[in-house]
C-alpha cells in the first residue's frame, strides 16, 4: 500500500508543488488553504512556529507560485508599454519632455526602470522563495530515490496490475534462481528473500527527474550569478570619440549588488564612423535599410587596436562583455562666443529624436560659463528640413537639407548650486527669452544675441549612436541549465520507472508455482504490459529450457499467462 | 509575456505546470539581466545623464595606501603631463566636467584650497572629462582655477585607475601621497574643511 502510494506522488511529479515535505496531517493544513480553517479548528493552536510553517507551505505551494508568475508577467508589462531608462534613456527624456507633470510621477514608481524596481523584486525574491522551497526537498527525494533498493515483494501478487502464473518441474529455489537469473540479464536492480524476488528498472526516470529538479536550481543560481556579479551600462557615443567601459564614462551605470567599478572590464571603443541608409523611394521611403557604427576597440589600455562593424543585433563582444548597438541621432556642433568675446562653448551636442520617420531631434545647449550671463537654447534639429504650412518639419531621416532652429535664453541655469539636472532638459526659471528671430540655422550660420550677450554658431552636425553595454555571467550557465532541465524532463517522460516481482512456491510434488507480477510507477509512454508479457515469457522459456527432464511438456500445458490490465 | 499565458494554462495539467517552472524560471533570467541591479546609481529619479558621485570620503593609512597608475596626458593648455612626475609632492587629482552641477558647485572651494595650499608641497590638478578644450577653459575662468587640468575625452585617466581605485563618479576627488600611492579618495562634491583636512593629513604624514 505505502507503495501505491508513492507511486501516485511519482506520477504527479511537479504538479503537487509541495508534495516532498507535507505529509499525512501537514499536508491537510497545507491542502485547507486558507488562514481561517487552519485557525477555526478547535485542538491545538498554531504557535509561532506552526504559523511560520505555514506560510511557509503558502509560499512554497504550486498556486502562489503561479499567482506569482503570473504576477511577474502583469509587472514587466509596463517594461515593455513606457520607456526604459535602462534600454533607452534617450526615450526616456521624450517622455519627459511629452508628459512633464506624469513622467516624475511614473519615475517615483520606478515605472521607467521596472526590472530594477523594488516591487519587481519583492515578486521575484518570493517567486525565487517560493522556487527553491520546492525544488530544494524534492530534489532531496529523489536523490534518495535513484538510491533506493526495490521493495520487498507483495505477498499476492494478483493484485498486482500485471500479473502471470505457471507451473515448473523443477523444486522452487532452483526456479527462482532462474527466474532471477532473467531480471539479473534484463539488469533490474534485485532485492531477494525467501521464495521471492522483487527487481526494479527504470531509474533513469528518477534521475531525469533529479537531474531537471538540480538545473531548475541551477537556472536559479545563474540568475542570481547575474544579478550579483553583472552590470549594465548606456554610452552615447558621438562620431570620433572613445569611451572607456567605467563608471565616469557611462551615460547610465547600473551594476549588480557585488560589482566593485574595478571589475568592469577596462575596454576602449572609438566610434569611427556612423553610417545609416534608408530606402529613398517608393511606399517605404524613409525607412531605415541599415546601421553600422564602425568602431576600433582595446580591449585593455595600451593592447592592440582593432576594428569591428557594430549593427543592430550584431553586437561586440569583448572579454565577455557585450555591446549593442541600440539608437542613433545628430549633434549639431555649436560654438558659442559670449559678450566678451570669448569662447565659452565649442563641442558637439547630442539631440535626442522626437519622431523616426523624419528624425525631427530636440536637444538643449547650455552655456553656463558665458559672460556676462548664461546663456540656454533649446532646438530642434531637422536632418531635411521642409515647410508644412508655415511649420517646420523633417521629411527624410538623412540628413540633405539640415537646419536648426533654436529659442534663446538667459539668465541662470541653475547648474551652479550643484544640484544635478538632466543634460537633456533646460530649467529656465530663473531665465529669460531672448528676442531672436526664429529663422532656422544652416550650417555655418550665426545668430547674433541682443544686448551684446554675444553670438551662436551653428558649425555643422555629427551622427551619434548609442550603446547599450551588458555583462551578464550568468548567461552561459543560464542557458546551460535550461538545456539540462529539459534533457531530465524528456528523460523523466520517455523513460518509465517499472518493478518485476516474482514469488515461487512448491507444489509439494516436487514441481513450483511461479507468480509474477509487474507495476509501472509512471507509464507515461505506456507499453508497459507488453514489456511484462515479454519479460514473463522469457522467464517461462528459460524455466523451461532448464528443467530436468524437458521432454516432460506437463509446464507447457499448465501455464497460465493472464495478463490482465487495470 | 509567454510566461503569462503558459502560467494560465499550467494550473490544470501536470506536464503544463512543469512547462510553466520552466517557462518562469527563463523569464526570470530575463528579468534578471535587466533587474540585476536593485540598489544601483539610481539616474531616474533625478533623470540626469551621467554617473553622479554619491558623496564619500576615505583615507587610507600608510600601510594602506594603493599605488597610484602611471598617468600621462595633454593639459588644456597643451603642456604634457605626468604623475609620475610629481614624484615627491603632495598631488590633489579633481575628475570634472562643466557640465556637471555638482563639480560647478564645488569648483570655488576647489579653486580657494588651491590658493590656500600655494606654497605648501601641495600640487593640484584636475582630469575633464567629457568637454572640449574651449568649453573647459571657459569653466576655469569663470571659477578662476588657475591650476592645470588634462584634458581626457578618451577616458584614458579613469581608466588607468581601473585596477586601483577607479572614480565610482563624477565629481571625484584623489589625494596623492609623495611616494605615489593614493592617501585619500572624496567621491562626490568635496567640502572645503573636509579636502583641507585630508590634504593637511597627507602633508604631515612622513612619507
Amino acid at each position: 500500500m505505502a507503495d501505491q502510494n508513492s507511486t501516485v506522488a511519482g506520477q504527479a511529479g511537479l504538479a503537487e508543488h509541495d508534495g516532498g515535505t507535507a505529509p499525512g496531517a501537514d499536508a491537510a493544513v497545507a491542502a485547507a488553504g486558507s488562514a481561517q480553517e487552519a485557525t477555526g479548528r478547535r485542538g491545538p493552536k498554531l504557535g509561532a512556529v506552526g504559523w511560520l510553517r505555514w506560510g511557509w507551505r503558502q509560499l512554497t505551494s504550486m498556486r502562489t507560485a503561479l499567482v506569482l508568475l503570473f504576477l511577474l508577467a502583469l509587472a514587466s508589462i509596463p517594461g515593455s508599454v513606457l520607456p526604459q531608462q535602462g534600454i533607452d534613456p534617450a526615450a526616456v527624456s521624450q517622455y519627459y519632455a511629452a508628459h512633464p507633470t506624469l513622467a516624475p510621477l511614473l519615475a517615483k514608481l520606478s515605472l521607467f526602470d521596472v526590472f530594477g524596481a523594488p516591487w519587481f523584486a519583492a515578486i521575484y525574491l518570493l517567486l525565487f522563495t517560493s522556487l527553491a522551497g520546492c525544488v530544494l526537498p524534492r530534489a532531496y527525494r529523489f536523490a534518495r530515490g535513484v538510491r533506493q533498493p526495490p521493495p520487498r515483494a507483495p505477498r499476492y501478487l494478483g493484485r498486482l496490475p500485471q500479473t502471470a502464473q505457471f507451473t515448473v518441474a523443477m523444486p522452487a529455489d532452483q526456479a527462482l534462481a532462474s527466474a532471477t537469473a532473467v531480471l539479473r540479464r534484463r539488469r533490474f536492480r534485485l532485492r531477494s528473500d525467501d521464495g521471492w524476488t522483487a527487481g526494479e528498472k527504470g531509474y533513469l526516470h528518477e534521475f531525469g527527474n533529479l537531474l531537471f529538479h538540480v538545473a531548475l536550481l541551477g537556472l536559479l543560481a545563474s540568475v542570481a550569478l547575474g544579478g550579483l556579479f553583472g552590470y549594465k551600462g548606456n554610452r552615447l557615443l558621438i562620431d570620433g570619440q572613445t569611451f572607456a567601459n567605467t563608471p565616469t564614462a557611462l551615460d547610465v551605470f547600473r551594476p549588480g549588488r557585488l560589482v566593485a567599478p574595478s571589475d568592469l572590464q577596462p575596454f576602449t571603443v572609438t566610434l569611427n564612423r556612423f553610417t545609416a541608409s534608408y530606402v529613398m523611394s517608393g511606399p517605404q521611403r524613409g525607412e531605415p535599410l541599415s546601421f553600422n557604427g564602425a568602431v576600433s576597440y582595446t580591449s585593455r589600455p595600451g593592447g592592440p587596436s582593432r576594428t569591428y562593424n557594430l549593427q543592430v543585433n550584431h553586437p561586440l563582444n569583448v572579454d565577455g562583455v557585450q555591446v549593442f548597438l541600440i539608437g542613433h541621432g545628430y549633434a549639431p556642433v555649436i560654438k558659442v562666443t559670449d559678450g566678451t568675446g570669448q569662447v565659452s562653448f565649442d563641442q558637439p551636442v547630442p539631440f535626442i529624436p522626437i519622431e523616426q520617420s523624419g528624425l525631427s531631434s530636440a536637444g538643449v545647449i547650455k552655456v553656463p560659463d558665458a559672460s556676462p550671463q548664461q546663456l540656454g537654447f533649446a532646438g530642434i534639429f531637422l536632418p531635411t528640413a521642409i515647410d508644412v504650412n508655415g511649420r517646420l518639419a523633417s521629411a527624410f531621416p538623412a540628413a540633405i537639407y539640415p537646419r536648426l532652429s533654436l529659442v534663446a535664453y538667459a539668465g541662470n541655469l541653475g547648474l551652479n548650486n550643484g544640484v544635478p539636472q538632466s543634460v537633456y532638459s533646460l530649467v529656465t526659471r530663473q531665465m529669460h527669452k531672448l528676442p531672436v528671430a526664429p529663422r532656422p540655422l544652416a550650417p555655418g550660420q550665426s545668430i547674433t544675441l541682443p544686448h551684446g550677450l554675444g553670438k551662436l554658431t551653428f558649425v555643422g552636425y555629427r551622427q551619434w549612436m548609442s550603446l547599450a553595454i551588458t555583462y551578464d555571467p550568468g548567461q552561459l550557465p543560464a542557458l546551460l541549465s535550461a538545456l539540462t532541465a529539459l534533457a531530465g524532463l524528456i528523460l523523466s517522460f520517455l523513460i518509465r520507472r517499472r518493478r518485476m516481482f516474482i514469488r515461487v512456491t512448491g507444489d509439494g510434488s516436487g514441481g513450483s508455482v511461479v507468480a509474477v507480477g509487474g507495476l509501472t510507477r509512471s507509464d507515461a509512454a505506456g507499453g508497459f504490459e507488453v514489456e511484462f508479457a515479454e519479460l514473463t515469457e522469457e522467464i517461462r522459456t528459460a524455466l523451461q529450457a532448464s528443467q530436468p527432464n524437458s521432454g516432460r511438456p506437463a509446464g507447457d500445458e499448465a501455464a497460465v499467462a493472464q495478463a490482465q490490465g487495470e | 509575456m509567454t510566461g503569462l499565458k503558459r502560467s494560465a494554462r499550467g494550473a490544470a495539467r501536470p506536464a503544463t505546470a512543469v512547462r510553466a517552472v520552466l517557462a518562469a524560471s527563463v523569464l526570470f533570467a530575463v528579468a534578471a539581466c535587466s533587474g540585476g541591479a536593485i540598489a544601483a546609481n539610481n539616474q531616474l529619479s533625478s533623470g540626469q545623464s551621467f554617473v553622479e558621485g554619491s558623496y564619500s570620503s576615505t583615507f587610507y593609512q600608510p600601510g594602506s595606501r594603493p599605488q597610484a597608475p602611471a598617468v600621462t596626458g595633454k593639459t588644456l593648455t597643451g603642456q604634457r603631463f605626468s604623475l609620475a612626475a610629481q614624484r615627491g609632492h603632495v598631488v590633489v587629482l579633481n575628475f570634472w566636467g562643466s557640465w556637471c552641477a555638482p563639480c560647478r558647485q564645488e569648483a570655488p572651494r576647489l579653486a580657494a584650497l588651491s590658493r590656500h595650499f600655494q606654497g605648501a608641497d601641495v600640487r593640484f590638478f584636475g582630469v575633464d572629462i567629457r568637454d572640449s578644450v574651449p568649453t573647459a577653459q571657459a569653466f576655469d575662468q569663470t571659477f578662476g582655477i588657475t591650476y592645470p587640468s588634462i584634458n581626457d575625452p578618451a577616458d584614458e585617466v579613469a581608466l588607468a585607475f581601473h585596477s586601483t581605485l577607479p572614480p565610482d563618479g563624477i565629481p571625484s576627488t584623489l589625494v596623492i601621497d609623495r611616494s605615489g600611492r593614493i592617501a585619500a579618495r572624496v567621491v562626490g562634491e568635496v567640502s572645503y574643511s573636509g579636502l583641507q583636512a585630508l590634504i593637511d593629513q597627507v602633508l604631515a604624514g612622513k612619507s
